[in-house]
């Protein structure tokens, strides 16, 4: 384990470009499904927001729930990541009561998004994270993060835009994809230096890309599986 | 026969019309739609940080040059300055040639008035220069011609004339112009440039020996983001375009006006690094190894979180190391990376066995183009 710095960061920064690549490939494999097709082109309906909401809803709730366990099987030498993983997991684990009232906001009934089935894509997502976070040191799902951070910090806000100038909608209809939205530059700090509590690992970098690229075609399925 | 030859740029020829136009007089060449000054000009040129420029037009709104035209004189500087007096094949690119119909290859040649040669057009906006340059590079590299030109000339100007944007949806009742219009008229602007490829580097002085030129397009993925022909609302349908409605009707709907959405530019701007970042993973870019960037781009606009990407992810070119001439000459469009070119050639800095990244981003509908040259 005795690494200089700068072998350290070569493997931070291999992994990071890495996943810039499978995060791009991702953004466009979403702007292909059919949901965002239409909301990019002005063709969103009211019917698309509330099915998008329900949609989400399932997997942020989830998020921090698999984080929790993930951080639960993390051994203690990483109590640092351990820490992270929990702080995030509270700071995120009401996030879908805000979901919730953005459904009520644009007309939708709240026992119709509590109620609602998880989509094909939203159970393969489900049940593929909290089967990779019942690992022991289940780094990989760093990768995972990377895609729904990315998601939150570069997509949210976007989307969040575009549904409200489509649909004429006030802010509190719209406040999930915005607050989302609010980009944050810790954010690519924060990451860097849990990467660099676990690399360089070549086995660990490997499964951190390839949990990436599951997790982003899962997550796309998700959404090309939301239908009004 | 199946032996492939290293392929050299020889020579580099660029032609900027007229004297440099500064910012406070630009819209004496371009005029004023309707009769008021833009709004929006001042902080287009604070975003592409761009001073002076040229245009094909002078201050009383006439033409004084074709886009064709300003090719041809760019081919012959090209000649000139590799020491040669003919050429046997001629690509062409443009965003908009003088003619709708034929193609900005056979404008070219007509106006360079020699002899009978095999000519190819290349249109789409500024990836076309790569793709007229891979067109000569590989012909030449197969042995099918001797001495090829890639050409690429704009003249954005003329598109930029009030008569293009009054009386159509594009300017509101107060005679103010939409963003998405007005935003190109301080940005782009006209010249041409041109290239010659042999397959033996020059008898004196530095050749560009051609490693490789990769062109991406992500138009699957993408909506147009710069384009004419449409009206943003329906532009991404095939079937409504200008010509399904009519010259008429198509003007009144603001189809006969190049537009650009800078929503989606955002999108399209990470598109690009997501392109250039697999091309280092792959290694066939290698960051440290790049003694040059040539970016068509305009540097003042490239975003702090872009830079700290690209830094994060050990993709950076230092910034020590970009050659730009992009706040003197203005955005030209295609023609921009072989202006850039002679210009970084004049100034001296290349040095032999150094290596030379030109990079050729196109907002279109979301293109990127690569060229690798190296000193010989």
């Amino acid at each position: 384990m005795d690494m200089t710095p700068t072998q350290s960061a070569t493997a931070v920064s291999d992994v990071l470009r890495r996943l810039t690549v499978v995060f791009t490939d991702f953004e466009q494999r979403l702007s292909a499904t059919p949901l965002i097709r239409r909301l990019t082109r002005g063709r969103f309906t009211d019917a698309d927001y509330r099915a998008f909401l329900i949609g989400l809803r399932q997997q942020v709730k989830d998020g921090a729930l698999w984080m929790s366990r993930a951080a639960s099987n993390i051994n203690d030498d990483q109590l640092e990541l351990r820490s992270k993983l929990m702080r995030h997991a509270v700071t995120e684990h009401r996030d879908f009561r805000l979901l919730e009232a953005n459904y009520v906001a644009v007309g939708g009934a709240l026992a119709e998004i509590r109620d609602a089935e998880k989509n094909i894509g939203s159970e393969a997502l489900s049940a593929w994270m909290f089967h990779e976070a019942s690992k022991p040191d289940p780094y990989g799902l760093l990768g995972a993060m990377w895609i729904i951070e990315g998601l939150g910090n570069i997509k949210a806000g976007e989307w969040g835009r575009l549904v409200q100038q489509r649909l004429d909608l006030p802010d509190e209809a719209v406040s999930f994809l915005l607050y989302h939205g609010e980009n944050d530059a810790e954010h690519m700090a924060e990451f860097e230096q849990m990467l660099g509590l676990v690399l360089p690992d070549e086995a660990v970098a490997r499964r951190i890309v390839r949990t990436a690229e599951v997790t982003a075609r899962l997550y796309a399925l998700q959404i090309e599986e939301m239908t009004a | 026969m199946n032996h492939l030859r290293d392929v050299f740029i020889t020579g580099v020829g660029a032609h900027l019309p007229g004297a440099p136009i500064p910012n406070d007089q630009m819209e004496d060449h371009l005029g004023r739609v309707c009769g008021r000054d833009s709004l929006l000009g001042r902080r287009a040129l604070r975003w592409n940080g761009v001073k002076t420029r040229h245009y094909a037009i002078d201050a009383e709104g006439q033409a004084f040059d074709s886009n064709a035209g300003m090719c041809a004189k760019a081919v012959r500087a090209a000649l000139d300055d590799a020491g040669l007096e003919s050429l046997d094949y001629l690509a062409s690119a443009t965003t908009q040639g003088d003619w709708l119909v034929p193609g900005h290859g056979v404008s070219v040649h007509g106006e360079l008035g020699c002899g009978p040669l095999e000519v190819a057009s290349f249109q789409s906006v500024c990836g076309s220069s790569l793709m007229a340059a891979k067109a000569a590079w590989l012909n030449v590299r197969a042995g099918e011609h001797e001495v090829a030109a890639a050409c690429a000339g704009e003249f954005s100007s003329r598109w930029f004339q009030p008569a293009f944007y009054e009386g159509t949806s594009l300017v509101d009742a107060k005679g103010r112009l939409a963003a998405e219009a007005d935003y190109l008229r301080f940005t782009l602007s006209d010249g041409a440039g041109a290239v010659l490829m042999e397959p033996k580097a020059r008898p004196d002085g530095l050749s560009l020996k051609i490693d490789f030129i990769d062109v991406v397009s992500l138009a699957g993925s993408f909506e147009p983001c710069m384009w004419a022909g449409a009206p943003s609302a329906s532009r991404s349908d095939p079937m409504t375009t200008w010509s399904h409605a009519g010259p008429v009707a198509a003007h009144a709907q603001g189809a006969v006006a190049l537009l650009q959405d800078f929503e989606l530019l955002k999108r399209v701007i990470r598109a690009w690094v997501g392109v250039y970042l697999k091309k280092v993973d792959q290694g066939r870019i290698e960051p440290a190894a790049i003694d040059h960037l040539l970016c068509h781009y305009s540097a003042e606009s490239l975003r702090e979180e872009l830079m700290g990407l690209l830094e994060a992810t050990a993709g950076m070119i230092p910034r020590e190391k970009w050659f730009s001439n992009l706040p003197t000459v203005g955005n030209v469009g295609a023609a921009s990376i072989w202006v850039m070119l002679e210009a970084f050639l004049r100034d001296g800095r290349l040095k032999r066995g150094q290596r030379v990244l030109c990079v050729v981003p196109e907002s279109g509908r979301s293109l990127v183009g690569f060229m690798m040259l190296e000193a010989v």
